[in-house]
């Protein structure tokens, strides 16, 4: 976990080779850890609702969209 | 060492409140959402529900609906009070006279509670008293009635909201405008470009993170709006100005419906990171060069 009082001043980059560097992956934006992270929260929620609102009444369960965003948040955080 | 722990014993008081008055309610929002909730009830106690709450909502029509508008409301405020604060800023980085007194009075918006902005155009826009209605018929022949006409309090709310909030941008351009080093400019009329490629090829992209930073700002902002609207028009004509705030207000105090209403706004919430996100991913998040 990085001190937060040694993080780089606003507007300017990390260091390559600081733990919050950012690495290239399938993404289109170059991204750090938090950021991958934040993309899966982002993909679990809209997933969930969407499965709410057109899946779930068909019968399948929400679990199921859970272990799919579950897959999919670990493909981001690892290849994204 | 010694440094560091002074550092965060400088920091603790604003970490702290920004604990209690920001990340505690945050995530007791969270925690109602996902409770059935009505404190007036026969039975007030909080009642575990899972996502029942979220299922209800991607099914409440009047959400959608309200959301709609809420889109609809936020893309025409906004983009107009970009477009006329950034004409305005471009405006006062020249001298004219009476320029102080007309950047004080165009700044006077800003101070004004928004309940006070719903009264005064409230009163400007009530048929037979208001000024506006007076001038629309007796300029045009058109009777203004945002108590009748959706369309017509859909974009008083509008003008209203760019009223209130356009010198906020027009501050903020004009804080970016100033910063800018006279060089870039100079070269490219030297290099005999118009103004039209000098804005487009050289002050928008200079100015790129300050716009975003105000769309931010200004799209969050109109994204909750409630008592503006609530005092102006009440969320009518029927739905036609019932903004998600407004949804969330008359969900949660008439109905006290806490859950239900917990549910909502952390789905507006959620939606309000996402375009956040979006537009800041489209315009200024470095891309991946490299293919991983």
């Amino acid at each position: 976990m990085t001190d937060p009082l040694d993080r780089p001043a606003p507007g300017t980059r990390p260091d390559d080779d600081t733990p919050e560097a950012a690495k290239p992956g399938f993404l289109p934006i170059e991204t750090n850890w938090f950021d991958r992270l934040f993309i899966s929260v982002v993909v679990w929620v809209a997933l969930s609702l969407f499965w709410f609102r057109f899946i779930e009444p068909m019968g399948p369960s929400i679990w199921i969209s859970n272990a799919i965003a579950l897959a999919l948040a670990a493909l981001i955080i690892t290849k994204g | 060492m010694q440094s560091r722990k002074l550092g965060w014993l400088l920091l603790a008081p604003t970490l702290a409140v920004l604990f209690l008055f920001g990340v505690v309610p945050f995530f007791y929002v969270i925690y109602v959402a996902f409770h059935q909730w009505n404190p007036f009830a026969a039975n007030p106690e909080m009642i575990f529900n899972g996502a029942d709450n979220f299922r209800q909502v991607v099914f409440d029509a009047g959400f959608l609906a309200s959301l709609g508008v809420t889109m609809a409301f936020v893309f025409f405020a906004v983009l107009t009070e970009l477009i006329i604060g950034y004409l305005l800023a471009q405006a006062f980085m020249k001298d004219f006279p009476g320029k102080a007194i007309f950047r004080t009075i165009h700044t006077l918006p800003l101070i004004m509670a928004p309940i006070i902005v719903g009264s005064i155009w409230k009163l400007m826009t009530t048929p037979s008293i208001g000024i506006i209605p007076h001038l629309l018929d007796s300029w045009f022949g058109y009777d203004l009635n945002i108590g009748q006409s959706a369309g017509a309090a859909f974009a008083i709310t509008v003008i209203m909201d760019v009223w209130h909030w356009t010198p906020l941008v027009t501050l903020t351009l004009i804080a970016a405008l100033v910063s800018l080093p006279p060089d870039p400019f100079e070269q490219a009329q030297i290099d005999g470009a118009n103004k039209r490629q000098i804005f487009w090829h050289i002050t928008l992209p200079m100015i790129a993170p300050a716009v975003v930073a105000t769309v931010f700002i200004r799209l969050m902002d109109a994204l909750r709006t409630v008592d503006e609207v609530l005092m102006l028009t009440g969320g009518g004509p029927g739905s036609a100005t019932r903004y998600v705030g407004v949804h969330i207000f008359k969900e949660v105090f008439p109905r006290t419906n806490y859950g239900y209403g917990s549910a909502v706004s952390v789905i507006v919430l959620y939606l309000t990171i996402v375009v956040c996100w979006l537009l800041y991913v489209g315009m200024l998040a470095p891309r991946n060069t490299k293919k991983g």
